[in-house]
């Protein structure tokens, strides 16, 4: 940790645009805390099992196993999810509870809870 | 209930009745009453009606909350139609052609034409209340009569799944009807 203080400093005091942008992602990676992957299965007409412990920052991975073309559409428009058949979409969470549902289905719904 | 709607009913109810017997414990040794060749013969043509009702929309129709709906309609029947045409070819079933399936197919055609010579909003209101008719129809007999009658543990997750779709279409079919009247 010393070693990397010196060496950090030593590059801040070269001046170096590069090397000192490259030591703030370096203690970006040392103190911000990993963001987590968190799978949500559509599959049969329904949303499966919302993932719990989502924190704001957080990954939301939609995995549409369906035949059909499905969303996951906020109710406040905090995103819109369109999901083609067998398709992966990732979405970065943000806080808060959020409802929403399926477009083309409108009676696919689900809320997710991101503290 | 109109004509054409009275006989798909009529058909379906048959199919129903005949899977009614089959189940009967006195029918052990009878071969079910309606096969899964015939079962997946009458979900293709059941699909491929709503299609074809759904490209005359967006013939027909300016509105644009009916050309979304019939949209889905062509998307999801589509994807139910390819998944049972590759379901047949993976069990080397030959769909069979059947009393339900030839009066559906009689029925819709007769739907079609009168729908054809209506114009604007007569239009829409007369193809929304059919498709609220003809979901409500399909999905009768496919709880009441195709899923039991299913024997193939794939061909009757498809049409367990195809029911929870139809029956979204009904609703979104209702909810438009409420629309325009």
């Amino acid at each position: 940790m010393f070693r990397t203080m010196i060496l950090i400093a030593s590059l801040a005091l070269a001046g170096g645009s590069l090397p000192a942008s490259a030591a703030t992602k370096a203690a970006q990676h040392a103190t911000a805390p990993a963001h987590v992957v968190h799978v949500i299965v559509i599959d049969k007409m329904q949303y499966g099992p919302m993932p719990t412990d989502v924190h704001a920052g957080d990954i939301i991975e939609w995995v549409n196993h369906d035949i059909f073309e499905h969303s996951a559409t906020a109710r406040d428009g905090r995103f819109d999810v369109d999901l083609k058949p067998g398709a992966t979409v990732r979405m970065t969470t943000v806080a808060g509870t959020t409802a929403f549902f399926c477009k083309f289905h409108p009676g696919m719904t689900g809320t997710l809870v991101v503290k | 209930m109109n004509k054409p709607l009275f006989a798909i009913a009529v058909a379906l109810g048959i199919a129903s009745v005949a899977a009614v017997h089959a189940q009967a414990p006195a029918a052990v040794s009878r071969a079910p009453a309606i096969n899964d060749a015939q079962i997946a013969n009458i979900v293709y043509t059941a699909d491929q009606i709503d299609i074809t009702a759904a490209k005359q929309a967006l013939k027909k129709s300016r509105n644009e909350d009916v050309r979304a709906f019939a949209k889905e309609m062509v998307r999801d029947h589509a994807a139910v139609n390819a998944q049972a045409l590759t379901l047949v070819k993976k069990l080397d079933v030959t769909p069979e052609n059947n009393p339900t399936s030839e009066s559906l197919s009689k029925g819709a055609a007769a739907e079609l034409k009168k729908l054809a010579v209506l114009k604007g909003a007569a239009y829409d209101k007369a193809y929304v209340d059919n498709e609220v008719a003809y979901h409500k129809t399909v999905n009768a007999a496919l709880s009441g009569t195709l899923i039991p009658a299913a024997q193939n543990a794939q061909l009757k997750s498809l049409l367990e799944t195809g029911l929870k779709l139809f029956q979204e279409h009904q609703m979104h079919a209702e909810h438009l009807a409420r629309q325009l009247h």
